[in-house]
């Protein structure tokens, strides 16, 4: 069937573009000043301290040998020992992974459908009240960053006005985020805040245009029920640019987790990250460039393929 | 006895009676005149005789148990728990709450023994013998032996990998460390040195177990490991047969938070219960609210520009003259630091006795810097200046600079570093910045200034000022050392390629409900990372 074909193919290109990323993640690496043993040793790096460590962390081969081995063992699932740590990096990502897993998912849960709804309402009833302030509201949040909501929303709930919430969200070791769910919400409200306005503004637009359309005019001249209309005949076109917004959007949180994270200071990858790429140590930046690649990669697939199942003329258009 | 009066013995054991004779006579006058140098804003609860001042009432008997949290500056994936290799802030906090060395330095930086029960130096100072106290015991519950003194300081001076202690001890040398009986170790030097014992009381030079393995931390200090994340925090127990003032509270938990709003939001919604650097722009803020104090301990600690004196533009002495001048410290102080220091006078060690406190005050002279740049045919001089957000002060005193220096002329680019490329050019780099804690004068030389210390970022290397410390190193007699010090002090107040605006003050801050706190002059912040007095109304 031609749907599978076209996954197979996407699925090997996406293979050969997390290749690449990684070779470019390796290059740009290597462009940086100082390498990891500077990074560990900081201010205490004399020419004897730095010798003993990068002999012992493998930073006295060559780079084409070091990124061979990495490559070697990447390609069986082994992402090798982190330079600054010395345990393995999946290890160190296990649950941080978790982590930033359940961030991402939880705003993604909360903003697509509240995005939807909201976008979808704001279409239907366009130019009344609650489009208005629809539109206001969701111009606003669109053009702050994240950090900025986020430190608001800390002012507001955490240290200046009420103390509802913890203004940080360390989860204590040996417990998940998951039993912490109070110090999930302000994140996970930053995060949807950023996103939600993106994908509803998408969607209204779009759906404006569909319930505009002849076909639905024509729906509702056959003396359909208004909610047929709708859902049946309207909302699966309008779904079709939102869908690719939707993936684009579910992707950056996973890299607007980054920022997000480090103003709560949350375990996860993103400040993993951000960390690692300070201390120069290289597999760990690989591999979770990658992930986030690979994240990219997979969401845009399944976007494309939901597009064509939900769109009748693609559907058709592949058998 | 109860826990007010033992902790009271105790402090007097680890600041007086402890103190060999020696070093006693030293100290005598610093001691006297080393009481804090503010009041204290806080409760010192049951705390000793010297620094408790009681703005609010004292409870008795502090309260047991509890697990305080503690929000640390800084932390990262590459943090270690190494007893000997410690680097960023939370390494240090860890180092300390673990680990003990044979003598430290107590909250008015004065030399105490903590393993140590005796320190004993030979008329030469070139061998050292020190004596430790009966009945100490790790973590594990194994004894404190020679043997692990011996091993400690070998693994220290390891010539293919020295640990960061290893420059402290000047004259030691693996071969010359030897056990004498069970609890009596000899430190023979190869050239004497007559600080030694502040050498041994670094806070790298920790003592620890035959066999240690970082993976499976063992130490003396008032705290035993319990787990560890890099980056995250670190759960620590009360040691109960610790040989000092046992903790009150249950455990302690460092928590890292590389982000300075993130730290402080922390204190204030109650997440923590102390955090450590608190921002200057914060303190107004933590002030504000009853239900926090910042604790605020003058230091030693100093935040220099440093100017390479080898290559050009600032191996004309001229030149370096003229950027001294252009510094205008109390402006300086009260911008970059909000005011929290003292000013500083080019020199280093402020509170070590033999610190130059006679020679007069630089202060701006804009003119004269003109005047000097003109003759060394620098007068429309442009130097870049890189500077990382690493360190309080650093990138707000590198703006600052850059304004006075405008007013001579002087175009200073001020290029902003990510923390690796930073410390990866400090010492190269012919205009920079750098962090030193509280230290006294000789150990500083060897640290940073001699020619082959490890960290001379001027690239200083004065043949008559070497030739000065050298002595000074080897002369017993403490007036006799103070006055080559204080020669030394002169050339470099005269020629040296530091300019030093200030000694900061350490500044943290806690909630009310944290009891025993102090101030600590060692720039190391949280009284130096010791919660062993700590407890949790």
């Amino acid at each position: 069937m031609g749907l599978a074909k076209l996954v197979l193919r996407r699925l090997a290109l996406g293979v050969l573009t997390l290749f690449l990323v990684s070779l470019v993640v390796f290059a740009a690496t290597q462009a940086l000043p100082g390498d990891a043993a500077h990074a560990i040793l900081g201010k205490s790096a004399t020419p004897e301290r730095l010798s003993a460590l990068r002999e012992q962390l493998g930073l006295d081969r060559s780079k084409t040998s070091q990124y061979l081995s990495w490559l070697r063992g990447a390609a069986v699932g082994d992402f090798g020992t982190s330079l600054a740590q010395g345990t393995t990096v999946t290890s160190l990502l296990g649950f941080r992974l978790k982590n930033s897993a359940v961030l991402v998912l939880l705003a993604a849960l909360i903003s697509v459908p509240l995005s939807l709804l909201i976008g979808a309402w704001s279409a239907y009833r366009r130019d009344g009240p609650f489009d208005v302030a629809h539109s206001l509201v969701s111009l606003s949040l669109a053009s702050l960053p994240e950090f900025v909501i986020g430190i608001l929303l800390i002012m507001l709930f955490s240290t200046q006005m009420f103390h509802i919430f913890p203004a940080i969200s360390r989860i204590p070791s040996g417990s998940s985020a998951w039993n912490q769910p109070q110090r999930l919400v302000l994140p996970i409200l930053a995060l949807v805040l950023s996103v939600q306005p993106y994908i509803s503004r998408i969607l209204r637009a779009s759906m404006i245009d569909v319930l505009e359309s002849d076909y639905v005019q024509m729906a509702r001249l056959k003396g359909l029920k208004e909610w047929t209309v709708v859902a049946r005949h309207a909302l699966p076109n309008g779904l079709a640019p939102t869908i690719q917004a939707t993936a684009i959007s579910i992707a950056w949180l996973a890299g607007g987790v980054v920022v997000i994270e480090y103003l709560f200071a949350y375990p996860g990858i993103g400040s993993l990250y951000v960390d690692a790429v300070g201390s120069r140590d290289l597999p760990v930046v690989q591999a979770i460039t990658l992930i986030i690649a690979a994240l990219y990669v997979g969401l845009n697939l399944a976007a494309d393929v939901i597009t064509i199942l939900i769109s009748p003329r693609l559907r058709t258009g592949l058998q | 006895m109860d826990d007010q009066q033992r902790e009271i013995s105790t402090d007097t054991d680890r600041g007086f009676q402890g103190r060999y004779s020696r070093r006693q006579a030293l100290k005598g006058a610093a001691a006297l005149g080393a009481t804090v140098g503010l009041g204290s804003l806080l409760t010192a609860c049951g705390s000793s005789s010297d620094t408790s001042s009681s703005a609010s009432p004292s409870t008795g008997t502090p309260k047991k148990g509890g697990d305080l949290l503690v929000g640390v500056a800084t932390g990262s994936a590459k943090d270690t728990l190494d007893a000997q290799m410690s680097i960023n802030e939370p390494d240090i906090a860890r180092q300390f709450e673990l680990y003990e060395s044979l003598v430290g330095h107590d909250r008015n930086y004065q030399i105490v023994n903590l393993l140590a029960e005796e320190l004993t130096p030979s008329p030469d100072a070139q061998v050292w013998t020190v004596r430790l106290k009966q009945g100490l015991e790790f973590h594990d519950g194994k004894t404190v032996t020679a043997d692990d003194v011996v091993f400690s300081f070998q693994r220290i001076l390891n010539p293919k990998n020295p640990k960061a202690g290893a420059e402290q001890l000047q004259g030691l040398k693996p071969s010359g460390i030897r056990k004498i009986d069970d609890r009596t170790v000899e430190f023979a030097l190869e050239r004497p040195n007559a600080v030694f014992d502040v050498g041994l009381a670094y806070y790298q030079n920790t003592v620890i177990p035959i066999g240690y393995d970082p993976k499976k931390p063992v130490g003396t200090g008032a705290f035993k490991f319990t787990s560890w994340r890099p980056g995250l925090d670190s759960d620590f127990a009360r040691f109960d047969n610790y040989w000092g003032q046992v903790a009150n509270v249950d455990t302690v938990k460092t928590i890292e938070f590389p982000d300075d709003t993130a730290r402080v939001n922390a204190l204030l919604s109650g997440d923590v219960h102390m955090i450590s650097n608190l921002p200057g722009a914060q303190i107004t803020v933590v002030q504000a609210d009853s239900s926090f104090r910042v604790l605020n301990s003058p230091s030693g600690g100093w935040i220099p520009f440093t100017m390479r004196v080898d290559i050009p533009p600032f191996s004309d002495l001229r030149v370096r003259q003229a950027m001294r001048l252009i510094v205008d410290r109390p402006q300086m102080l009260s911008l970059a630091l909000n005011g929290q220091g003292r000013i500083g006078n080019d020199m280093y060690a402020r509170e070590d006795p033999v610190y130059a406190s006679d020679l007069p005050q630089r202060v701006q002279d804009i003119e004269q810097a003109k005047s000097l740049l003109a003759q060394a045919g620098q007068s429309d001089l442009t130097v870049e200046l890189p500077t990382s957000s690493d360190y309080v002060g650093f990138p707000e005193s590198a703006q600052v600079i850059r304004e006075q220096a405008k007013l001579a002329g002087v175009t200073i680019n001020v290029r902003k570093l990510d923390s690796g490329t930073y410390w990866d050019g400090y010492l190269k780099f012919p205009f920079a910045q750098d962090f030193w804690y509280t230290r006294e004068y000789l150990p500083q030389c060897a640290a940073g200034s001699l020619p082959e210390a490890p960290y001379n970022e001027c690239h200083w290397s004065d043949p008559e000022w070497v030739s000065l410390v050298e002595e000074a190193f080897r002369t017993v007699d403490v007036d006799k050392r103070k006055e080559l010090c204080h020669a030394a002090q002169v050339i470099e107040y005269e020629r040296g390629g530091y300019i030093i605006w200030s000694f900061n003050n350490q500044v943290d801050a806690h909630s009310t409900q944290v009891q025993g706190v102090y101030e600590d002059k060692s720039g190391i912040p949280l009284m130096s990372w010791h919660f062993n007095t700590v407890s949790l109304g």
